[in-house]
């Protein structure tokens, strides 16, 4: 492991001199379009640049999850998978053409998730550029279906069907540089919507679908949360009516429930549950709850070799970890008891809207980090 | 009207897409291929273009032996953005200064034969935001393996980017196709079949650039193509799809002293070809008009249809590169 630490630095520059590579990657593959459920585009971009960048296989598993795999030098060990989100929060109707100055890297989706997919397609190049080979295959696994509705379909499905053991992962996010995920809330993410027949009720008496989730949101707010296990509900999205004038006929409301307890989870979502029955039975409206997206709680120790090995790495990289809960790809690997990491590759402004930004310097000490776990699961810290 | 051309002469730029395979051509026949970039103000595109075009054609496959940015005299950071990304820059004026400067494309154009060292060259313009970098392998393909073809257009399937975040499925070409295809029928039917006659990225050998005259502004893409086809014939000339161009799209009043600077051009040619005769000198000045608080107020662009001639003419150039005197 300290041989693997003083090459750190070494990496990093080395990793800069395919700045172009990466960034050319990044822009290509970035400016497909790919929101969830519509990334068949970028995944045939990808499996393309897979193959150009002379990756042993490359093939679509049975969901269409893109994937290349690096044969290793020793069968015997199980393969290491390295993970990206295929899909961003992003429709065809929204300018995907990226702008490139000096510093920095400008455009939609970005830092969600576009940068984890050009470095992912990178890899190959920049294994080969670093010398490094690894005993264990390496599969580059972009896959679709993770944000929003897609409720991580991708990644279960992989997963799932699978038929080997997983030696270990690591799962690229673009933002942000120095979060160290390792634990995974349980979750449930859900849709209430309320809906008003118009037909036999005169409008003056029609009740207002905005003003009924409002009503939801308040008996959520009076829901009394634990500090142990440690729990939140996130009222994150709304939308509804039609115009300034007029009685909201329809209304949404997105929510998220976080525990470090499923059980809790589970509780607190059948209170939800009966919050919208009751509100559905006294105002008389058509009020459904809809679970969209659901994670299990799942965690490494602080001390499991993996994420001790991680946090070595990032500080001889001058990068301080930042730990919290992430429920995404890595939710999945855990729950399974794989081994894994979620890294982010640099800085950057604006997450999730049109205008995110991604600085370039960061990126290389951010890809550094990647290799870096990468070779540490290679070398065993996850064979315990 | 030769109609074989179309079909023999026009291709697909995936036709050229095994890049191992034109970088052994190039070396074969010990070719040297440079890019230029002309520039005024691009601060939003070139980074890209530079990036991708760089890692692909230079350090995956040494296709482009140097890029170059001839830049017209950019207020953003232009030039910075190139330099940062590895690219030669000049600023146009830079280059044979004692030569009176002027401002336009085909003047960067021009002045990039002068510093360039390559046997082909490929000039692409630095506004497109779709870049990659088939818009070079494309153009150069049809060099590296036919030898009786010596410049290539592009065309495209044209969308505009329109606003911020819209784009529109088909447009463009508006000066093509009501300025430039009526005039090439009326006067060479043959020329009808390129068919995106401005687009504004084309490759070629220097033999053939050295020796034909460059006109400082818009009216560069149109004399090209009509000196080219005029001293050596139209099946030197071939077309290749490189599919979508985004760009930024232009008013129809830039679109109009676009046309003005090319019936310009293309007059003075079919005058000197002997094709068509004036009696009285063409003006200089497009007069267009605006409505400014209730009044209508002309707005005038004089656009003298300067030119550089060729620039083998030009002393500093035939030694740099050992050339004779035409």
């Amino acid at each position: 492991m300290e041989e693997l630490l003083n090459r750190m630095p070494e990496f990093e520059n080395k990793i800069k001199s395919l700045m172009e590579t990466i960034i050319t990657n990044i822009v290509l593959l970035g400016q497909i379009p790919a929101p969830t459920f519509k990334e068949k585009s970028r995944v045939s971009a990808f499996l393309e640049r897979l193959a150009e960048f002379r990756v042993d296989e490359c093939t679509t598993d049975g969901y269409r999850n893109p994937i290349g795999i690096i044969r290793g030098t020793n069968p015997n060990r199980p393969p290491i998978f390295v993970v990206a989100h295929m899909d961003t929060p992003f429709g065809h109707d929204v300018d995907h053409n990226f702008t490139i100055k000096e510093n920095a890297i400008y455009g939609a989706g970005l830092l969600d998730n576009s940068v984890g997919v050009g470095v992912l397609a990178s890899l190959p190049a920049i294994f080969r550029h670093l010398g490094l080979e690894f005993e264990s295959d390496i599969v580059l696994a972009g896959v679709i279906q993770s944000i929003g509705k897609g409720n991580l379909r991708g990644i279960r499905h992989l997963l799932k069907t699978w038929s080997t053991p997983i030696r270990g992962a690591v799962c690229i996010e673009g933002g942000e540089l120095g979060r160290l995920n390792y634990y995974s809330d349980g979750m449930i993410r859900g849709e209430i919507k309320c809906s008003i027949n118009r037909s036999g009720r005169r409008q003056r008496f029609q009740p207002n679908a905005i003003l009924v989730l409002n009503e939801v949101i308040n008996q959520i707010l009076e829901l009394r949360l634990p500090l142990k296990p440690r729990s939140k509900i996130i009222i994150g999205k709304i939308f509804g009516g039609l115009k300034h004038g007029q009685i909201a006929h329809e209304a949404t409301l997105g929510f998220e429930i976080h525990s470090d307890s499923d059980e809790m989870v589970k509780s607190l979502y059948n209170e939800i549950n009966d919050i919208v029955n009751g509100l559905g039975h006294e105002y008389e409206v058509r009020l459904e709850l809809k679970t969209i997206s659901n994670v299990r709680a799942s965690r490494l120790r602080f001390n499991h070799p993996l994420v001790k090995s991680t946090i070595a790495i990032m500080r001889k990289l001058g990068l301080k970890p930042i730990s919290e809960p992430s429920e995404s790809e890595l939710s999945i690997f855990l729950s399974r008891k794989i081994p894994a990491v979620t890294l982010g590759v640099s800085y950057g402004e604006s997450y999730q809207q049109k205008s995110s930004v991604i600085k370039i310097e960061p990126m290389f000490r951010g890809i550094a980090q990647i290799i870096g776990v990468i070779a540490a699961i290679d070398s065993g810290v996850c064979d315990e | 009207m030769n109609r074989d051309w179309l079909k023999k002469n026009t291709f697909h730029c995936s036709a050229f897409g095994d890049l191992k395979r034109l970088v052994e051509l190039k070396s074969q026949k010990e070719l040297t291929i440079s890019l230029c970039l002309p520039t005024l103000n691009e601060e939003k595109t070139i980074g890209k273009e530079l990036v991708i075009l760089k890692s692909e054609l230079m350090t995956r496959y040494p296709l482009l032996d140097e890029i170059v940015v001839v830049d017209s005299g950019s207020t953003d950071d232009t030039r910075s953005i190139a330099r940062a990304f590895g690219a030669d820059v000049y600023k146009a004026d830079d280059i044979l200064p004692h030569l009176e400067p002027y401002k336009g494309k085909g003047e960067n154009l021009w002045k990039a034969l002068y510093i360039t060292k390559g046997d082909i060259i490929v000039y692409l313009d630095a506004d497109i935001k779709n870049i990659h970098h088939r818009f070079v392998y494309g153009l150069v393909g049809p060099l590296l393996i036919y030898d009786h073809i010596k410049y290539v257009k592009a065309f495209y399937d044209r969308p505009i980017a329109i606003g911020r975040n819209k784009i529109r499925p088909t447009g463009g070409g508006r000066v093509t196709e009501l300025v430039i295809r009526p005039l090439f029928s009326l006067f060479f039917p043959d020329l009808t079949q390129i068919l995106q006659p401005l687009s504004g990225e084309y490759a070629g050998f220097r033999d053939v650039f050295e020796q034909i005259p460059f006109p400082i502004g818009y009216g560069i893409e149109t004399s090209m193509i009509l000196d080219i086809y005029h001293k050596w014939g139209l099946d030197v000339i071939a077309q290749v799809d490189l599919e979508k161009r985004i760009h930024r799209n232009q008013d129809t009043k830039a679109l109009g002293k676009m046309a003005f600077a090319i019936l310009k051009t293309f007059f003075s040619r079919t005058v000197n070809l002997g094709l068509i005769n004036f009696n009285t000198p063409l003006h200089d000045t497009m007069i267009q008009y605006n409505l400014v608080k209730s009044e209508i107020q002309p707005d005038l662009l004089t656009i003298e249809g300067l030119e550089r001639p060729p620039i083998i003419e030009i002393p500093e150039y035939r030694q740099r590169f050992k050339r004779k005197a035409s």
